[in-house]
């Protein structure tokens, strides 16, 4: 024991030696951080304040309750890195300030990962399995125990007896107020962790991704960011500009979904979007029970 | 331990000079050791989060809240024709699948199913407590 614990030390020290030859700042290879470190640059930006001089460029379009005030947040632009907010906006308290409620983000989240959800494990039951029709040996008298046929379960090469069975499906639906919830749940969470950004448009000055990967990491919004936009068309800009990164994607205002905000740290929104998702998201407050589904035509819907 | 007792002695046995190897080390096994043999703690599979597919999974599951109801999330399930949109135990899978797709299988497959059907009716109906 001790002779092997007198190697071990042996071996430490060398490596230490080494280590501080090679460079102060060398991270051990296997160092795992945890995945939520908050980056020190993000805690300076506080809320507008009441009195200032930027022009409000939004307001509600709905009436807001009066019991509630809407939510006020900074407009911002893409066109250059280090430009100043261009104004404020007003976002609906009833779709950007609703309570947290973790558990619809939950079944939101777990409906999305398995409605979809095909498995195909199968198995074949002993009377699918090839062969194994005829009695193998006689009932009485050989000494061996008693069987019917090779392809019973307990046999090996046998059907499997309670194995999955086709390709089965896991589809269900959460009722459309919880879905429709959940959305308002998780634009509410990204708004009050201050992760949801409102920009003016999606133009560009250049197509290149290090431009808007600069841009990002100087306002610290963090690893991942999402991009919504109401419309069929993108900027040509910043279509490329997002084609080769991984962790900054752009998708369309219909393809919104609790998941993809759940993925991407910071969301960005423009004010198109916005009044797009309130005036989809604020309907299902008032509207009447569907008596018969929505697709078919109604007189005064849309 | 033992083992490990018998790889120093050997270790130490060459370590000495080639000429005295008097005592040839054999090493004992007293059988404490398990058997399961690992020499390094396995390394985690690298699994890369920010595929196309997992960066871009759960796009358009709103598209009828957020769409005007024209299209269903269950429009863009990739699935057997016979399971879109449908979740049922094995005999109504399998019932479904031989009305919309049995003229059209291998008689072989057929004959499965068909039997399949047979034995999961009498086996629900006829036996056990809920029939």
């Amino acid at each position: 024991m001790l002779r092997f614990s007198l190697v071990v030390c042996g071996g430490g020290v060398a490596k230490r030696f080494a280590s501080s030859f090679s460079g102060q700042s060398a991270l051990p290879p296997n160092l795992l951080l945890p995945t939520n470190l908050v980056d020190p640059g993000r805690l300076k930006r506080p809320p507008p304040p009441a009195d200032c001089s930027l022009p409000l460029l939004r307001k509600c379009d709905a009436v807001v309750p009066a019991h509630l005030s809407p939510v006020q947040t900074w407009v911002e632009t893409l066109e250059s890195q280090d430009s100043e907010p261009l104004g404020l906006a007003h976002l609906h308290p009833d779709v950007f300030a609703v309570p947290p409620r973790l558990d619809i983000l939950h079944d939101v989240e777990r409906w999305q990962r398995n409605y979809k959800r095909i498995s195909h494990a199968n198995t074949k039951v002993r009377s699918e399995v090839r062969g194994g029709g005829r009695k193998p040996w006689k009932q009485k008298g050989s000494g061996r125990a008693r069987h019917g046929s090779i392809r019973s379960p307990i046999w090996r090469g046998g059907g499997v007896s309670h194995g999955p069975r086709g390709p089965t499906s896991y589809y269900y639906m959460l009722p459309m107020k919880v879905r429709v919830q959940g959305l308002k749940v998780a634009l509410s969470s990204k708004m009050a962790q201050d992760y949801l950004h409102i920009v003016d448009s999606l133009n560009i000055p250049t197509p290149d991704s290090q431009y808007l990967l600069d841009l990002i990491r100087q306002r610290h919004w963090g690893e991942s960011v999402l991009i919504v936009d109401v419309g069929e068309e993108f900027p040509e800009n910043i279509l490329q500009a997002t084609a080769n990164l991984k962790t900054v994607n752009i998708i369309p205002a219909i393809g919104l979904n609790v998941h993809s905000m759940l993925k991407h740290e910071a969301i960005v929104l423009t004010l198109d979007t916005v009044r797009f998702l309130e005036d989809k998201l604020l309907w299902h407050n008032q509207r009447y029970t569907p008596l018969y589904p929505f697709k078919l035509p109604y007189s005064d819907f849309p | 331990m033992s083992v490990l007792g018998g790889l120093l002695r050997a270790g130490a046995s060459l370590c000495q000079s080639a000429g005295t190897l008097l005592h040839a080390a054999r090493s004992i096994s007293t059988g404490t050791c398990c058997r399961v043999r690992m020499h390094a703690i396995p390394e985690l599979k690298k699994v890369d989060r920010w595929t196309e597919k997992r960066s871009m999974f759960g796009v358009y599951d709103n598209i009828g809240i957020l769409g005007e109801f024209k299209a269903h999330p269950k429009d863009l399930i990739k699935a057997p024709c016979w399971l879109k949109g449908f979740k049922g135990n094995e005999l109504q899978r399998l019932i479904r699948k031989k009305r919309m797709v049995g003229d059209r299988m291998m008689t072989l497959d057929r004959h499965n199913l068909e039997k399949r059907i047979s034995f999961l009716y009498r086996r629900f109906n006829r036996t056990g407590k809920h029939r």
